[in-house]
Protein backbone atom coordinates (compact mmCIF):
# COMPACT_ATOMS: atom_id res chain seq x y z
CA UNK A 1 0.00 0.00 0.00
CA UNK A 2 2.78 2.42 0.79
CA UNK A 3 4.43 1.70 -2.67
CA UNK A 4 1.55 2.63 -4.02
CA UNK A 5 0.82 6.18 -2.44
CA UNK A 6 4.34 7.11 -2.64
CA UNK A 7 4.00 6.48 -6.52
CA UNK A 8 0.64 8.11 -6.93
CA UNK A 9 1.85 10.71 -9.57
CA UNK A 10 3.65 7.88 -11.55
CA UNK A 11 0.94 6.00 -11.64
CA UNK A 12 -1.57 8.90 -12.67
CA UNK A 13 1.51 9.33 -15.91
CA UNK A 14 1.02 5.53 -16.34
CA UNK A 15 -2.78 6.10 -17.25
CA UNK A 16 -2.46 9.30 -18.91
CA UNK A 17 0.15 6.99 -21.48
CA UNK A 18 -2.31 4.03 -21.53
CA UNK A 19 -5.38 6.75 -22.48
CA UNK A 20 -3.34 7.97 -25.13
CA UNK A 21 -2.35 4.94 -26.73
CA UNK A 22 -5.99 3.59 -26.80
CA UNK A 23 -6.63 6.84 -28.38
CA UNK A 24 -3.97 6.63 -31.09
CA UNK A 25 -4.66 3.58 -32.44
CA UNK A 26 -7.96 4.64 -33.50
CA UNK A 27 -6.28 7.07 -36.04
CA UNK A 28 -3.92 4.73 -37.57
CA UNK A 29 -5.70 3.63 -40.79
CA UNK A 30 -5.74 0.24 -40.90
CA UNK A 31 -7.10 -2.44 -42.92
CA UNK A 32 -6.38 -6.15 -42.17
CA UNK A 33 -6.34 -8.32 -44.08
CA UNK A 34 -8.72 -6.90 -46.95
CA UNK A 35 -6.23 -3.99 -47.68
CA UNK A 36 -3.49 -6.86 -48.03
CA UNK A 37 -5.68 -7.38 -50.61
CA UNK A 38 -6.32 -3.94 -52.12
CA UNK A 39 -9.79 -4.54 -51.08
CA UNK A 40 -10.07 -1.98 -48.24
CA UNK A 41 -8.50 1.29 -47.40
CA UNK A 42 -5.90 1.55 -45.00
CA UNK A 43 -2.37 -0.06 -44.31
CA UNK A 44 -2.83 -4.43 -45.15
CA UNK A 45 -2.17 -4.88 -41.15
CA UNK A 46 -3.66 -5.76 -38.14
CA UNK A 47 -4.61 -2.71 -35.82
CA UNK A 48 -2.52 -3.70 -32.49
CA UNK A 49 0.56 -4.78 -34.98
CA UNK A 50 0.95 -1.34 -36.73
CA UNK A 51 0.07 0.61 -33.48
CA UNK A 52 2.77 -1.63 -31.84
CA UNK A 53 5.21 -1.71 -34.32
CA UNK A 54 4.94 2.51 -34.17
CA UNK A 55 5.00 3.18 -30.70
CA UNK A 56 7.43 0.70 -29.56
CA UNK A 57 10.22 2.15 -31.85
CA UNK A 58 9.27 5.47 -30.11
CA UNK A 59 9.57 3.49 -27.20
CA UNK A 60 13.24 3.01 -28.32
CA UNK A 61 14.26 6.98 -29.33
CA UNK A 62 12.69 7.82 -26.10
CA UNK A 63 14.83 5.24 -24.43
CA UNK A 64 17.92 6.66 -25.78
CA UNK A 65 16.93 10.07 -24.90
CA UNK A 66 16.41 9.62 -21.40
CA UNK A 67 19.11 7.82 -21.07
CA UNK A 68 20.87 11.13 -22.03
CA UNK A 69 19.14 13.88 -20.11
CA UNK A 70 16.41 13.93 -18.02
CA UNK A 71 13.75 16.92 -19.66
CA UNK A 72 10.34 14.80 -19.73
CA UNK A 73 9.05 17.34 -23.13
CA UNK A 74 12.36 16.44 -24.82
CA UNK A 75 11.77 12.30 -23.90
CA UNK A 76 7.79 12.31 -24.88
CA UNK A 77 8.69 14.24 -28.09
CA UNK A 78 11.23 12.12 -29.20
CA UNK A 79 8.79 9.04 -28.78
CA UNK A 80 6.44 10.59 -30.90
CA UNK A 81 9.05 11.51 -33.63
CA UNK A 82 10.36 7.73 -33.87
CA UNK A 83 7.06 6.40 -33.66
CA UNK A 84 5.95 9.12 -36.65
CA UNK A 85 9.01 8.23 -38.87
CA UNK A 86 7.95 4.27 -38.49
CA UNK A 87 4.58 4.89 -39.60
CA UNK A 88 5.21 7.29 -42.12
CA UNK A 89 8.00 5.46 -43.67
CA UNK A 90 5.97 2.37 -43.40
CA UNK A 91 2.89 4.49 -45.37
CA UNK A 92 5.23 6.11 -47.98
CA UNK A 93 6.75 2.77 -49.04
CA UNK A 94 2.64 0.80 -48.70
CA UNK A 95 2.07 3.74 -51.20
CA UNK A 96 4.51 2.80 -53.52
CA UNK A 97 3.26 -1.04 -53.67
CA UNK A 98 -0.34 0.18 -54.22
CA UNK A 99 0.41 2.35 -56.84
CA UNK A 100 3.50 1.04 -58.96
CA UNK A 101 2.92 -2.69 -57.69
CA UNK A 102 -0.80 -2.90 -58.03
CA UNK A 103 -1.97 -0.40 -59.65
CA UNK A 104 -4.58 1.29 -57.97
CA UNK A 105 -5.51 5.06 -57.16
CA UNK A 106 -5.10 5.70 -53.59
CA UNK A 107 -9.12 6.41 -52.24
CA UNK A 108 -11.37 6.35 -49.38
CA UNK A 109 -14.99 4.00 -49.92
CA UNK A 110 -15.84 6.07 -46.21
CA UNK A 111 -15.99 9.49 -47.44
CA UNK A 112 -17.11 11.26 -51.05
CA UNK A 113 -14.42 13.77 -50.86
CA UNK A 114 -11.00 13.99 -48.90
CA UNK A 115 -11.45 16.54 -46.31
CA UNK A 116 -7.99 17.36 -46.98
CA UNK A 117 -7.54 17.74 -50.65
CA UNK A 118 -11.35 17.78 -51.32
CA UNK A 119 -10.66 15.01 -54.13
CA UNK A 120 -13.54 13.32 -55.10
CA UNK A 121 -13.07 9.37 -53.96
CA UNK A 122 -15.71 7.20 -54.71
CA UNK A 123 -15.30 7.66 -58.98
CA UNK A 124 -11.96 5.54 -57.94
CA UNK A 125 -13.29 3.28 -55.64
CA UNK A 126 -12.91 -0.05 -57.85
CA UNK A 127 -15.77 -2.53 -58.18
CA UNK A 128 -16.12 -4.91 -55.35
CA UNK A 129 -13.59 -3.21 -52.94
CA UNK A 130 -13.85 -0.90 -50.18
CA UNK A 131 -11.12 1.60 -51.41
CA UNK A 132 -7.81 1.18 -51.60
CA UNK A 133 -4.32 2.68 -50.52
CA UNK A 134 -3.14 5.39 -48.41
CA UNK A 135 -5.31 8.95 -49.64
CA UNK A 136 -3.86 12.16 -48.25
CA UNK A 137 -6.58 12.07 -45.36
CA UNK A 138 -5.35 8.77 -43.66
CA UNK A 139 -1.84 9.36 -44.12
CA UNK A 140 -1.94 12.55 -41.97
CA UNK A 141 -4.54 10.73 -39.36
CA UNK A 142 -1.58 7.90 -39.25
CA UNK A 143 1.06 10.26 -38.59
CA UNK A 144 -1.06 11.80 -35.87
CA UNK A 145 -1.78 8.48 -34.33
CA UNK A 146 1.93 7.66 -34.74
CA UNK A 147 2.52 10.74 -32.56
CA UNK A 148 -0.04 9.83 -30.21
CA UNK A 149 1.45 6.60 -29.38
CA UNK A 150 4.75 7.49 -29.12
CA UNK A 151 4.05 9.64 -26.57
CA UNK A 152 1.99 7.24 -24.39
CA UNK A 153 4.76 5.08 -24.22
CA UNK A 154 7.35 6.98 -23.45
CA UNK A 155 5.37 8.16 -20.85
CA UNK A 156 4.74 5.01 -19.51
CA UNK A 157 8.33 4.28 -19.74
CA UNK A 158 9.42 7.36 -18.63
CA UNK A 159 6.70 7.04 -15.28
CA UNK A 160 8.24 3.26 -14.64
CA UNK A 161 11.66 4.47 -14.54
CA UNK A 162 11.30 7.10 -12.23
CA UNK A 163 9.57 4.01 -9.91
CA UNK A 164 12.52 1.98 -9.92
CA UNK A 165 14.99 5.24 -9.68
CA UNK A 166 13.17 5.58 -5.94
CA UNK A 167 14.47 2.02 -5.29
CA UNK A 168 17.74 1.50 -6.97
CA UNK A 169 19.80 3.33 -9.34
CA UNK A 170 19.37 2.74 -13.30
CA UNK A 171 20.77 -0.27 -14.62
CA UNK A 172 20.41 -3.53 -17.05
CA UNK A 173 18.32 -5.08 -14.96
CA UNK A 174 16.01 -2.18 -14.11
CA UNK A 175 15.81 -1.05 -17.74
CA UNK A 176 14.93 -4.68 -18.72
CA UNK A 177 12.24 -4.88 -16.06
CA UNK A 178 10.69 -1.36 -16.72
CA UNK A 179 11.06 -1.88 -20.92
CA UNK A 180 9.23 -5.31 -20.98
CA UNK A 181 6.20 -3.69 -18.31
CA UNK A 182 5.82 -0.75 -20.98
CA UNK A 183 5.60 -3.01 -23.44
CA UNK A 184 3.19 -4.96 -21.99
CA UNK A 185 0.80 -2.32 -21.03
CA UNK A 186 1.34 -1.04 -24.34
CA UNK A 187 0.43 -3.83 -26.21
CA UNK A 188 -2.63 -3.76 -23.43
CA UNK A 189 -4.28 -1.00 -24.57
CA UNK A 190 -3.21 -1.25 -28.25
CA UNK A 191 -6.11 -4.45 -28.28
CA UNK A 192 -8.72 -2.58 -26.43
CA UNK A 193 -9.57 0.07 -29.10
CA UNK A 194 -9.29 -3.20 -32.22
CA UNK A 195 -13.17 -4.11 -30.32
CA UNK A 196 -14.75 -0.89 -31.67
CA UNK A 197 -12.50 -0.88 -35.06
CA UNK A 198 -13.53 -4.10 -35.90
CA UNK A 199 -10.63 -4.91 -38.44
CA UNK A 200 -10.64 -1.95 -40.31
CA UNK A 201 -10.77 1.87 -39.85
CA UNK A 202 -9.63 5.14 -42.19
CA UNK A 203 -8.72 7.37 -39.67
CA UNK A 204 -10.70 10.50 -37.62
CA UNK A 205 -12.27 10.53 -41.26
CA UNK A 206 -13.88 7.14 -40.22
CA UNK A 207 -17.49 6.82 -38.61
CA UNK A 208 -16.13 4.87 -36.39
CA UNK A 209 -13.38 6.95 -35.33
CA UNK A 210 -16.52 8.60 -33.05
CA UNK A 211 -16.50 5.57 -30.96
CA UNK A 212 -13.02 6.48 -29.22
CA UNK A 213 -14.68 7.64 -25.62
CA UNK A 214 -15.80 3.69 -24.95
CA UNK A 215 -12.34 2.32 -25.65
CA UNK A 216 -10.63 5.41 -23.74
CA UNK A 217 -13.13 4.31 -20.65
CA UNK A 218 -12.12 0.64 -20.77
CA UNK A 219 -8.40 1.45 -21.40
CA UNK A 220 -8.62 3.92 -18.27
CA UNK A 221 -9.75 1.17 -15.99
CA UNK A 222 -7.35 -1.72 -17.48
CA UNK A 223 -4.51 0.79 -16.92
CA UNK A 224 -4.94 1.46 -13.53
CA UNK A 225 -4.85 -2.28 -12.89
CA UNK A 226 -1.67 -2.49 -14.72
CA UNK A 227 -0.11 0.51 -12.94
CA UNK A 228 -1.18 -1.01 -9.72
CA UNK A 229 0.92 -4.59 -10.44
CA UNK A 230 3.72 -2.73 -12.06
CA UNK A 231 4.72 -0.46 -9.61
CA UNK A 232 4.13 -3.10 -6.89
CA UNK A 233 6.49 -5.43 -8.87
CA UNK A 234 9.04 -2.95 -9.72
CA UNK A 235 9.49 -1.25 -6.59
CA UNK A 236 9.68 -4.72 -4.83
CA UNK A 237 11.92 -6.15 -7.43
CA UNK A 238 13.74 -2.93 -9.71
CA UNK A 239 17.25 -4.07 -8.10
CA UNK A 240 16.41 -7.85 -8.41
CA UNK B 1 31.74 9.42 -29.70
CA UNK B 2 33.39 9.97 -32.97
CA UNK B 3 30.86 11.70 -34.93
CA UNK B 4 32.25 10.12 -38.16
CA UNK B 5 32.58 6.97 -36.30
CA UNK B 6 28.96 6.87 -35.37
CA UNK B 7 28.06 7.89 -38.76
CA UNK B 8 29.87 4.65 -40.25
CA UNK B 9 28.06 2.52 -37.65
CA UNK B 10 24.90 4.02 -38.27
CA UNK B 11 25.16 3.27 -42.08
CA UNK B 12 26.30 -0.21 -41.01
CA UNK B 13 22.83 -0.85 -38.87
CA UNK B 14 20.72 0.95 -42.13
CA UNK B 15 22.73 -1.67 -44.41
CA UNK B 16 21.87 -4.56 -42.17
CA UNK B 17 18.14 -3.75 -41.42
CA UNK B 18 17.73 -3.31 -45.29
CA UNK B 19 18.73 -6.69 -45.49
CA UNK B 20 16.40 -8.14 -42.65
CA UNK B 21 13.45 -6.37 -44.50
CA UNK B 22 13.79 -7.55 -47.33
CA UNK B 23 14.45 -11.27 -46.32
CA UNK B 24 11.79 -10.74 -43.92
CA UNK B 25 9.54 -10.17 -47.05
CA UNK B 26 11.08 -13.12 -48.82
CA UNK B 27 9.91 -15.31 -45.86
CA UNK B 28 6.52 -14.56 -45.52
CA UNK B 29 5.99 -15.05 -49.54
CA UNK B 30 7.96 -18.79 -49.63
CA UNK B 31 6.23 -19.79 -46.82
CA UNK B 32 2.90 -17.63 -46.93
CA UNK B 33 2.42 -15.96 -43.65
CA UNK B 34 0.18 -13.06 -42.46
CA UNK B 35 -2.72 -11.50 -44.10
CA UNK B 36 -2.16 -13.10 -47.93
CA UNK B 37 -2.17 -16.30 -46.25
CA UNK B 38 -6.17 -15.95 -45.91
CA UNK B 39 -6.53 -16.36 -49.37
CA UNK B 40 -4.31 -19.29 -49.66
CA UNK B 41 -5.99 -20.24 -46.25
CA UNK B 42 -9.63 -19.71 -47.91
CA UNK B 43 -9.21 -21.24 -51.52
CA UNK B 44 -9.66 -24.89 -50.92
CA UNK B 45 -13.03 -24.57 -48.93
CA UNK B 46 -13.76 -22.44 -52.49
CA UNK B 47 -12.95 -25.82 -53.60
CA UNK B 48 -9.34 -24.53 -55.19
CA UNK B 49 -6.93 -26.90 -53.76
CA UNK B 50 -3.33 -25.51 -54.18
CA UNK B 51 0.56 -26.75 -53.63
CA UNK B 52 1.48 -23.09 -52.04
CA UNK B 53 3.00 -23.72 -48.54
CA UNK B 54 0.40 -22.61 -45.79
CA UNK B 55 2.60 -21.69 -42.71
CA UNK B 56 1.05 -18.34 -40.81
CA UNK B 57 2.48 -19.33 -37.64
CA UNK B 58 0.73 -16.09 -35.95
CA UNK B 59 0.72 -12.20 -37.25
CA UNK B 60 4.17 -11.57 -38.80
CA UNK B 61 5.59 -8.97 -35.98
CA UNK B 62 4.84 -11.84 -33.02
CA UNK B 63 6.72 -14.23 -34.61
CA UNK B 64 9.52 -12.34 -35.59
CA UNK B 65 9.79 -11.00 -32.33
CA UNK B 66 9.98 -14.12 -30.74
CA UNK B 67 12.56 -15.23 -33.47
CA UNK B 68 14.84 -12.24 -32.83
CA UNK B 69 14.54 -12.59 -29.32
CA UNK B 70 15.21 -16.42 -29.15
CA UNK B 71 18.28 -15.48 -30.79
CA UNK B 72 19.19 -12.35 -28.98
CA UNK B 73 18.85 -14.47 -25.69
CA UNK B 74 21.15 -17.47 -26.93
CA UNK B 75 23.73 -14.78 -27.94
CA UNK B 76 23.71 -12.88 -24.56
CA UNK B 77 24.12 -16.32 -22.57
CA UNK B 78 26.78 -17.47 -25.14
CA UNK B 79 28.79 -14.08 -24.90
CA UNK B 80 28.32 -13.49 -20.80
CA UNK B 81 28.52 -17.01 -19.73
CA UNK B 82 30.84 -18.63 -22.31
CA UNK B 83 32.69 -15.39 -23.20
CA UNK B 84 32.17 -16.31 -26.89
CA UNK B 85 33.26 -13.19 -29.47
CA UNK B 86 30.00 -11.54 -30.49
CA UNK B 87 30.08 -12.55 -34.03
CA UNK B 88 30.29 -16.29 -33.19
CA UNK B 89 27.06 -15.60 -30.64
CA UNK B 90 25.05 -13.99 -33.10
CA UNK B 91 25.73 -16.44 -36.01
CA UNK B 92 24.56 -18.85 -33.03
CA UNK B 93 22.00 -17.19 -31.75
CA UNK B 94 20.40 -16.71 -35.37
CA UNK B 95 20.92 -20.16 -36.10
CA UNK B 96 18.95 -21.52 -32.40
CA UNK B 97 16.19 -19.56 -33.98
CA UNK B 98 16.02 -20.19 -37.40
CA UNK B 99 15.42 -24.12 -36.07
CA UNK B 100 13.05 -23.17 -33.57
CA UNK B 101 11.15 -20.94 -36.70
CA UNK B 102 11.47 -23.94 -38.78
CA UNK B 103 9.78 -26.20 -36.07
CA UNK B 104 6.71 -23.62 -36.32
CA UNK B 105 6.83 -23.18 -39.66
CA UNK B 106 6.65 -27.58 -40.01
CA UNK B 107 3.65 -28.13 -37.67
CA UNK B 108 1.38 -25.16 -38.55
CA UNK B 109 1.57 -26.06 -42.41
CA UNK B 110 0.81 -29.97 -41.71
CA UNK B 111 -1.84 -29.06 -39.10
CA UNK B 112 -2.92 -26.62 -41.66
CA UNK B 113 -3.63 -28.65 -44.68
CA UNK B 114 -4.15 -31.45 -42.21
CA UNK B 115 -7.28 -30.13 -41.43
CA UNK B 116 -8.53 -29.04 -45.17
CA UNK B 117 -8.54 -32.79 -45.42
CA UNK B 118 -12.52 -32.68 -46.37
CA UNK B 119 -12.27 -29.96 -48.79
CA UNK B 120 -9.77 -32.20 -51.03
CA UNK B 121 -6.18 -30.50 -49.91
CA UNK B 122 -3.46 -33.13 -50.08
CA UNK B 123 -0.56 -32.59 -47.77
CA UNK B 124 2.15 -32.29 -50.06
CA UNK B 125 5.52 -34.15 -48.05
CA UNK B 126 7.91 -32.76 -51.24
CA UNK B 127 7.04 -29.31 -50.75
CA UNK B 128 7.33 -29.21 -46.91
CA UNK B 129 10.45 -31.25 -47.79
CA UNK B 130 11.69 -28.51 -50.30
CA UNK B 131 10.57 -25.23 -48.84
CA UNK B 132 10.99 -25.85 -45.10
CA UNK B 133 14.91 -25.34 -45.44
CA UNK B 134 14.66 -22.29 -47.77
CA UNK B 135 12.31 -20.34 -44.53
CA UNK B 136 14.67 -21.46 -42.38
CA UNK B 137 17.35 -19.53 -44.47
CA UNK B 138 15.63 -15.94 -45.02
CA UNK B 139 14.59 -16.64 -40.81
CA UNK B 140 18.25 -16.70 -40.45
CA UNK B 141 19.32 -13.66 -42.70
CA UNK B 142 16.47 -11.89 -40.56
CA UNK B 143 17.70 -12.75 -37.32
CA UNK B 144 21.26 -12.14 -37.86
CA UNK B 145 21.13 -8.93 -38.96
CA UNK B 146 18.03 -7.48 -36.54
CA UNK B 147 21.04 -9.24 -33.60
CA UNK B 148 23.61 -7.03 -35.75
CA UNK B 149 21.37 -3.85 -35.23
CA UNK B 150 20.46 -4.88 -32.10
CA UNK B 151 23.97 -5.44 -30.73
CA UNK B 152 25.50 -2.18 -32.36
CA UNK B 153 23.12 0.04 -30.93
CA UNK B 154 23.60 -1.99 -27.41
CA UNK B 155 27.33 -1.84 -27.97
CA UNK B 156 28.37 1.19 -29.96
CA UNK B 157 25.54 3.76 -29.42
CA UNK B 158 25.16 2.89 -26.11
CA UNK B 159 21.30 2.30 -26.12
CA UNK B 160 20.31 1.50 -22.58
CA UNK B 161 18.03 -1.68 -23.45
CA UNK B 162 19.04 -4.91 -22.82
CA UNK B 163 20.10 -7.15 -25.90
CA UNK B 164 17.24 -9.41 -26.18
CA UNK B 165 14.05 -6.46 -25.32
CA UNK B 166 15.88 -4.20 -28.32
CA UNK B 167 15.94 -7.26 -30.46
CA UNK B 168 12.62 -8.15 -29.90
CA UNK B 169 11.71 -4.83 -30.11
CA UNK B 170 12.89 -4.75 -33.51
CA UNK B 171 11.40 -8.16 -34.36
CA UNK B 172 7.70 -6.33 -33.91
CA UNK B 173 8.98 -3.42 -36.23
CA UNK B 174 10.35 -5.60 -38.90
CA UNK B 175 7.15 -8.09 -39.08
CA UNK B 176 4.72 -4.66 -38.98
CA UNK B 177 6.93 -3.23 -41.72
CA UNK B 178 6.92 -6.49 -43.89
CA UNK B 179 3.14 -6.87 -43.30
CA UNK B 180 2.08 -3.67 -44.35
CA UNK B 181 4.29 -3.11 -47.61
CA UNK B 182 6.02 -6.20 -49.09
CA UNK B 183 2.84 -8.40 -48.25
CA UNK B 184 0.61 -6.36 -50.36
CA UNK B 185 2.39 -7.31 -53.49
CA UNK B 186 1.94 -10.84 -52.55
CA UNK B 187 -1.33 -10.68 -51.48
CA UNK B 188 -2.71 -7.90 -53.95
CA UNK B 189 -0.81 -8.99 -56.81
CA UNK B 190 1.06 -12.20 -57.60
CA UNK B 191 -2.15 -13.80 -55.55
CA UNK B 192 -4.88 -12.83 -58.25
CA UNK B 193 -2.73 -12.36 -61.35
CA UNK B 194 -5.37 -13.96 -63.92
CA UNK B 195 -7.64 -11.00 -62.72
CA UNK B 196 -7.22 -7.53 -64.48
CA UNK B 197 -4.45 -5.40 -63.52
CA UNK B 198 -4.97 -2.30 -61.42
CA UNK B 199 -8.26 -2.60 -59.64
CA UNK B 200 -8.20 -4.24 -56.31
CA UNK B 201 -9.72 -7.68 -56.12
CA UNK B 202 -12.96 -7.80 -55.89
CA UNK B 203 -14.25 -9.43 -53.00
CA UNK B 204 -16.30 -11.81 -55.05
CA UNK B 205 -12.79 -13.52 -56.21
CA UNK B 206 -11.78 -14.21 -52.66
CA UNK B 207 -10.13 -17.59 -52.42
CA UNK B 208 -9.62 -18.06 -56.27
CA UNK B 209 -5.76 -17.75 -55.99
CA UNK B 210 -3.21 -18.49 -58.64
CA UNK B 211 -2.82 -22.24 -58.85
CA UNK B 212 -1.02 -23.31 -61.57
CA UNK B 213 2.47 -21.82 -62.45
CA UNK B 214 4.34 -21.52 -65.97
CA UNK B 215 5.21 -25.34 -66.01
CA UNK B 216 3.64 -27.36 -63.32
CA UNK B 217 1.55 -26.07 -60.25
CA UNK B 218 2.48 -22.95 -58.75
CA UNK B 219 4.03 -23.23 -54.97
CA UNK B 220 5.87 -21.08 -52.70
CA UNK B 221 9.33 -20.75 -54.45
CA UNK B 222 7.57 -19.08 -57.44
CA UNK B 223 5.79 -16.67 -55.52
CA UNK B 224 8.91 -15.34 -53.90
CA UNK B 225 10.45 -15.41 -56.96
CA UNK B 226 8.21 -13.18 -58.16
CA UNK B 227 8.37 -10.88 -54.98
CA UNK B 228 11.72 -10.48 -54.72
CA UNK B 229 11.25 -8.29 -57.88
CA UNK B 230 9.64 -5.66 -55.59
CA UNK B 231 7.49 -6.55 -52.64
CA UNK B 232 10.96 -7.48 -51.17
CA UNK B 233 13.45 -4.44 -51.96
CA UNK B 234 10.89 -1.91 -51.27
CA UNK B 235 10.06 -4.07 -47.21
CA UNK B 236 14.13 -3.76 -46.97
CA UNK B 237 14.24 0.05 -48.02
CA UNK B 238 11.44 0.66 -45.61
CA UNK B 239 12.45 -0.90 -42.27
CA UNK B 240 16.37 0.37 -43.54
CA UNK B 241 14.41 4.05 -43.28
CA UNK B 242 12.83 3.52 -40.45
CA UNK B 243 16.03 2.53 -38.40
CA UNK B 244 18.44 4.64 -40.18
CA UNK B 245 16.28 7.80 -39.92
CA UNK B 246 15.26 7.27 -36.43
CA UNK B 247 19.05 6.97 -35.65
CA UNK B 248 20.08 9.68 -37.74
CA UNK B 249 18.61 12.57 -35.87
CA UNK B 250 19.87 11.98 -32.81
CA UNK B 251 23.19 11.23 -33.80
CA UNK B 252 23.68 14.39 -35.91
CA UNK B 253 21.47 16.16 -33.35
CA UNK B 254 23.11 14.33 -30.15
CA UNK B 255 20.69 14.73 -26.96
CA UNK B 256 24.30 13.70 -25.23
CA UNK B 257 25.46 17.23 -26.08
CA UNK B 258 22.59 19.28 -24.76
CA UNK B 259 18.75 19.37 -24.38
CA UNK B 260 19.35 22.64 -27.53
CA UNK B 261 20.20 19.60 -29.58
CA UNK B 262 17.70 17.34 -28.72
CA UNK B 263 14.63 19.70 -29.92
CA UNK B 264 17.17 20.16 -33.03
CA UNK B 265 16.55 16.49 -33.81
CA UNK B 266 12.72 16.17 -32.98
CA UNK B 267 12.37 19.43 -35.27
CA UNK B 268 15.13 17.50 -37.87
CA UNK B 269 12.28 14.27 -37.54
CA UNK B 270 9.34 16.76 -37.96
CA UNK B 271 10.53 17.89 -41.35
CA UNK B 272 11.25 14.20 -42.41
CA UNK B 273 7.50 13.39 -41.66
CA UNK B 274 6.83 16.39 -43.60
CA UNK B 275 8.46 15.27 -46.45
CA UNK B 276 6.95 11.84 -46.53
CA UNK B 277 3.47 13.70 -46.39
CA UNK B 278 3.91 15.80 -49.27
CA UNK B 279 5.64 12.59 -51.28
CA UNK B 280 2.71 11.08 -50.85
CA UNK B 281 0.52 13.30 -52.15
CA UNK B 282 2.72 13.51 -55.29
CA UNK B 283 2.51 9.77 -55.39
CA UNK B 284 -1.77 10.06 -54.99
CA UNK B 285 -2.00 12.58 -57.64
CA UNK B 286 0.43 11.25 -60.51
CA UNK B 287 -1.55 7.95 -59.70
CA UNK B 288 -4.98 9.87 -60.35
CA UNK B 289 -4.01 11.40 -62.92
CA UNK B 290 -1.99 8.50 -64.89
CA UNK B 291 -4.94 5.98 -64.13
CA UNK B 292 -8.02 8.01 -64.12
CA UNK B 293 -11.20 6.74 -62.26
CA UNK B 294 -12.86 3.61 -62.38
CA UNK B 295 -16.67 4.94 -62.95
CA UNK B 296 -18.34 7.41 -64.97
CA UNK B 297 -19.59 10.69 -62.91
CA UNK B 298 -23.41 10.33 -62.46
CA UNK B 299 -23.97 14.16 -61.95
CA UNK B 300 -21.74 14.82 -64.67
CA UNK B 301 -23.74 12.83 -67.10
CA UNK B 302 -27.13 14.17 -65.77
CA UNK B 303 -25.11 18.04 -66.61
CA UNK B 304 -24.51 17.01 -70.08
CA UNK B 305 -28.05 15.13 -70.83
Amino acid sequence: MIDIMANIVWMALIVIGGVLISWSVHFVPVGGAPAAMAQATGIGTGTVQLAAGAGLTGLVSAGYVMNVVDNLPLILASGAVGAMIMIAVTMIVGTWVYVYGVGCVPSSAKVKVDPLTHDRQDLYVSQGTEGHGLPTVCFVSGVIGGALGGIGGALIYYALLKVGMAVTEVNANLVGLVGIFAVGIFFVNAVIPSYNIGGTIEGFHDPKWKKWPKAVISSFVATIFCAIVAVIAISQMGGL
Amino acid sequence: MEPLISMGVLALIGVAATIAGASEDLESDVGSQSNPNSQVQLAPQMMFPHRIYNKAVSGEPPSNALMSAVGATGAVVLMDEFSLSPLFALVFGALIAAMVHGTFAVTSTMGRAASQRRFKQPVYLDMIRSHTPVIMGYAFITTFCILVVSFLMDSVLSHPFPLPLLAFIWGITVGAIGSSTGDVHYGAEREFQQFEFGSGLNASNSGNIVRFAESGLRNGYDNSWFCAKFGGPVTGIAFGMTVFLGNWITTVFDPARGVAEGWLSVVAGVIIVLILIFWNRKIEVAARNAFGPYKQDKTEEEAAA
